[in-house]
């Protein structure tokens, strides 16, 4: 089902936006040809089971979510070590050619029509290179939404030997807007050979937006790229967290959180694709669903013809803590290689009555015991985020919803 | 001799791979029309309610597409429904089959005798039926049954004499013509099968069985399987099935419908072993209510391409459902099998244990659903499978589903996939075992688990088969 280009976008308006930040032709040119391709292309797969479809992205109304000449937000980006972090328009005044290079290296912009979208008409972005063999520490990216749309790109390329630490995070600013709002995250990493990249990420914009985000990584020989995505905030979130493993000896670690409560629509996905030999991956998501929410998750590791000597593991758990949530989950192996050891694991169920029962039975009123059980549940996921301040900040936004 | 022993001393290929020269007393055009149907209606004399139903779901199969936008589904596109012959009557006066092996034509009995049929039924068999292309030659219940008010006949002959039941079951609530296009195909053109009915109460204590085998070249088979098991009776059915390779396609499309009645228990066994030519596209399913149990047995062994999710709905409260399957795959097959459970009711309880085995460019894929309806509390799934590989050229996919409505439930989803280990390999030559029988050892070791579930005559044909498929590419 391919989507109709929505009224207020034009070749002029995406020339406008390119005018405006004194952008090189060939940019220019990506965004009008990712805007001329919208038309014949289709919103991103989502699981469908006989009768039903698991997330409605049909619903969404970009006629009147996208209001492309008006994005505004508030991004303070914070270095501690030796990594180069530009926002898009410095980074092009300063390393045009490795722009160019690696731009839409990693994500097709013409992938789907959510990514061609954003490609067409992204505003803010940050990219991060880490030259050859600099260890740059941790870079904090926190960005603030103040418009009914917006959308962002992230470049982050670390060469040969490199390693760096990024976390990024997104809430609503204080700006009013009426109605429904889009925030659309697009992150590309490349990793070097031998490199290292820790990409972690909280979304916890308010219940009027609607996310989108894909982020993917090419991990060349030996080298590391791992995800932590949290996602807490957002009325329909649809997440895409993916990693090629295109050289021999790479790996990845997808680590995913999420909690829905209300009427939230969370749609996750953490897939691999194991190209090289000897190559590792492994894939752990935990999530909590309450009241009427709903999650939906995908896991897929992809295990190719020349993937010899191959390790890939995903591991898939949702709490349930009301009786009107539901959770559905996929996790998905396609293996083309014998000399593969894989696992995928899922399950879904509620608070333990015996844990509970033990806990009350020491004195603990339900409630806390409960809240207490949740916070554990996610601590196998915690336990996997380097940096202290995005841990506790994670930690205490879950406690804080339990409250 | 035991079955065992008769089971060994038949070489195995030449039990299965042998073809009879084609003989028939009538066959309907190939292609699916109104008057195919017609004729076949005609020709078993049937009455019009049952022509009306074939009409309305040859109108639906052409009103369906075919499944072509499934993930990862096997390639259908050389399969041409219209160059299939859809209906073959034996040229042998068997209409509705004899109870007595002698009686058959000498080529038919041959086949059976050497299937291995026979032998069987005298050792361990309460009843069995054997269907030769399209039609039921054989069919025999053991007199104590009957005399319980066992009904175990073909599904020609349960049209004509138990009218009501039928009419109620067939095709109705349990596998609907709507439910996808082959099913369609099936409710239009359907032919033979078994129809079993267990009193109230009653336990069939031996195994029924059924053998399908189709002997003539680019046919359809349609056998429909209908068992209705009323409160607290238990049986088990077995079917088994086999064809000849030929050059054209074959379409095997039948259909199952299972009703487990209150607090009764069904088993279905059956070991499939089509030839590598054979398109197996079936639908087949159960309905459990109160207490109801279900079980699903079954080894994927041959065709060209399988989809086969045999599914159970536990309709009532404290139902449950087990599945065991294990499929195999080899070159050119595409075996692409699952489960579906649908936990409709409180205290419902499932479990899916699925093993494949990959090799010489085979593909095997386990697709599942595992859903549980909201108000379903306290159900509880587990499922595992389980996939062994023996080279680079196969391929191996597990795509389960769950769709999870309620939150006072446990599931849980396991799959593994790894390859023929080096070390075990190496282990078993150093103890005098040749590479070859070193892997058919751990093989069957591998499917253990699925075997012990099976009546020792299945478990035995499995290992062989296993055994012949591992010959065929170790040798």
């Amino acid at each position: 089902m391919s989507t109709q280009v929505t009224a207020n976008l034009s070749e002029d308006v995406v020339r406008q936006l390119s005018e405006e930040r004194n952008e090189p032709d060939w940019l220019t040119n990506t965004r009008l040809e990712a805007l001329a391709a919208l038309e014949g292309l289709d919103l991103p797969d989502v699981i469908q089971t006989p009768g039903r479809r698991w997330t409605n992205l049909e619903a969404l109304d970009f006629e009147s979510l996208v209001d492309p000449l008006d994005q505004s937000d508030e991004t303070i980006r914070d270095v501690e070590g030796d990594a180069e972090v530009l926002t898009f328009r410095e980074a092009i005044d300063e390393h045009e050619e490795l722009v160019r290079e690696t731009f839409g290296s990693v994500i097709d912009p013409h992938h789907n029509y959510l990514t061609a979208l954003s490609t067409a008409l992204f505003t803010t972005g940050t990219v991060i290179y880490v030259p050859e063999g600099v260890d740059a520490g941790d870079v904090t990216i926190r960005a603030e939404m103040n418009s009914r749309s917006l959308f962002s790109q992230t470049l982050v390329v670390t060469e040969k030997s490199a390693s760096v630490t990024i976390l990024e995070s997104i809430e609503s600013g204080d700006v009013e807007v009426d109605g429904h709002r889009y925030f659309s995250n697009l992150v590309e990493v490349v990793g070097g050979e031998n490199s290292y990249v820790q990409y972690g990420s909280l979304q916890n914009v308010d219940r009027e937006t609607y996310t989108y985000t894909l982020k993917r990584g090419d991990a060349d020989t030996y080298a590391t790229v791992n995800w932590i995505e949290g996602n807490l905030g957002s009325q329909l979130t649809r997440s895409d967290v993916e990693t090629e493993l295109n050289g021999d000896g790479s790996e990845t670690k997808i680590v995913g959180a999420f909690f829905g409560h209300e009427e939230q629509h969370l749609d996750i996905n953490a897939r691999v694709w194991h190209q090289a030999e000897h190559t590792t991956a492994d894939l752990v998501t935990r999530g909590v669903l309450d009241d009427e929410a709903r999650s939906v998750y995908e896991g897929v590791q992809d295990v190719g013809r020349d993937a010899w000597n191959t390790s890939s593991y995903q591991r898939e758990n949702t709490l349930m803590l009301s009786d009107e949530s539901e959770a559905d989950a996929s996790p998905k192996l396609i293996i083309h290689n014998h000399d593969t050891e894989a696992s995928h694991s899922a399950t879904v169920g509620q608070v333990d009555a015996e844990e509970m029962f033990y806990m009350t039975s020491r004195a603990l009123d339900p409630t806390t015991a409960r809240n207490m059980l949740v916070e554990g549940f996610f601590v196998p996921v915690l336990e996997e985020i380097e940096v202290d301040a995005f841990r506790e900040e994670l930690q205490e936004l879950i406690a804080a919803r339990l409250r | 001799m035991s079955s065992e022993e008769h089971l060994k001393q038949t070489d195995t290929e030449a039990r299965f791979e042998f073809k009879k020269e084609e003989k028939s007393a009538f066959a309907a055009e190939k292609g699916l029309t109104e008057e195919t149907i017609r004729v076949i209606s005609e020709d078993k004399d049937e009455p019009e309610w049952m022509l009306q139903r074939r009409l309305r779901a040859l109108e639906q199969y052409k009103e369906m597409p075919m499944p072509t936008d499934w993930p990862g589904q096997p390639d259908l596109s050389e399969l041409d429904v219209d160059q299939i012959v859809p209906y073959i009557r034996p040229d042998v006066d068997v209409r509705g089959g004899v109870d007595d092996w002698t009686e058959l034509p000498d080529e038919i009995k041959d086949t059976f005798d050497k299937l291995g049929i026979p032998e069987a039924e005298k050792n361990a068999l309460s009843g069995v039926g054997a269907q030769y292309e399209s039609e039921v030659v054989y069919q025999n219940m053991q007199e104590q049954w009957e005399e319980k008010g066992v009904i175990f006949c073909n599904m020609d002959k349960a049209v004509q004499e138990h009218e009501d039941l039928v009419r109620e079951h067939f095709m109705t609530k349990c596998v609907p013509p709507s439910d996808n296009k082959f099913a369609a195909l099936h409710g239009a053109i359907w032919s033979g099968g078994s129809f079993v009915y267990v009193p109230e109460g009653v336990t069939v204590e031996m195994p029924v069985q059924a053998y399908f085998r189709m002997n003539s070249e680019g046919m359809g088979q349609f056998e429909h399987t209908l068992i209705i098991a009323e409160e607290g009776s238990e049986v088990h059915y077995i079917e088994g099935c086999s064809a000849p390779k030929y050059s054209a396609f074959n379409l095997h499309s039948g259909g199952v419908e299972v009703f487990v009645g209150e607090d009764a228990h069904v088993q279905y066994s059956t070991v499939q072993n089509w030839s590598k030519n054979t398109y197996n596209l079936n639908t087949k399913r159960a309905i459990a209510e109160k207490g109801g149990r279900m079980e699903w047995i079954s080894g994927s062994m041959g065709s060209k391409a399988t989809m086969l999710y045999p599914s159970t709905i536990l309709k009532g409260r404290g139902a449950s459902d087990n599945h065991i399957t294990i499929a195999m795959a080899g070159e050119g097959q595409d075996i692409d099998t699952g489960a579906k459970v649908y936990h409709n009711a409180p205290n419902t309880k499932s479990t899916i244990e699925s093993k494949s085995i990959a090799k010489d460019g085979g593909r095997t894929n386990y697709r599942g659903l595992v859903h549980i309806a909201d108000g379903a509390e306290n159900s509880s799934t587990a499922v595992e499978c389980d996939a062994l590989m023996f080279d680079n050229e196969s391929t191996s996919d597990t795509m389960p589903y769950m769709e999870i409505n309620e939150s006072k439930v446990d599931v849980a989803h396991e799959a593994t996939v790894g390859k023929i280990g080096d070390e075990d390999i190496f282990y078993l030559q150093s103890r005098g075992l040749d590479d070859d029988d070193a892997k058919q050892m751990i093989v069957s070791g591998f499917i253990e688990p699925i075997t012990e579930e099976l009546p020792i005559e299945y478990a035995v044909e499995l290992n062989r088969l296993v055994e012949l498929e591992m010959e065929g590419s170790l040798g």
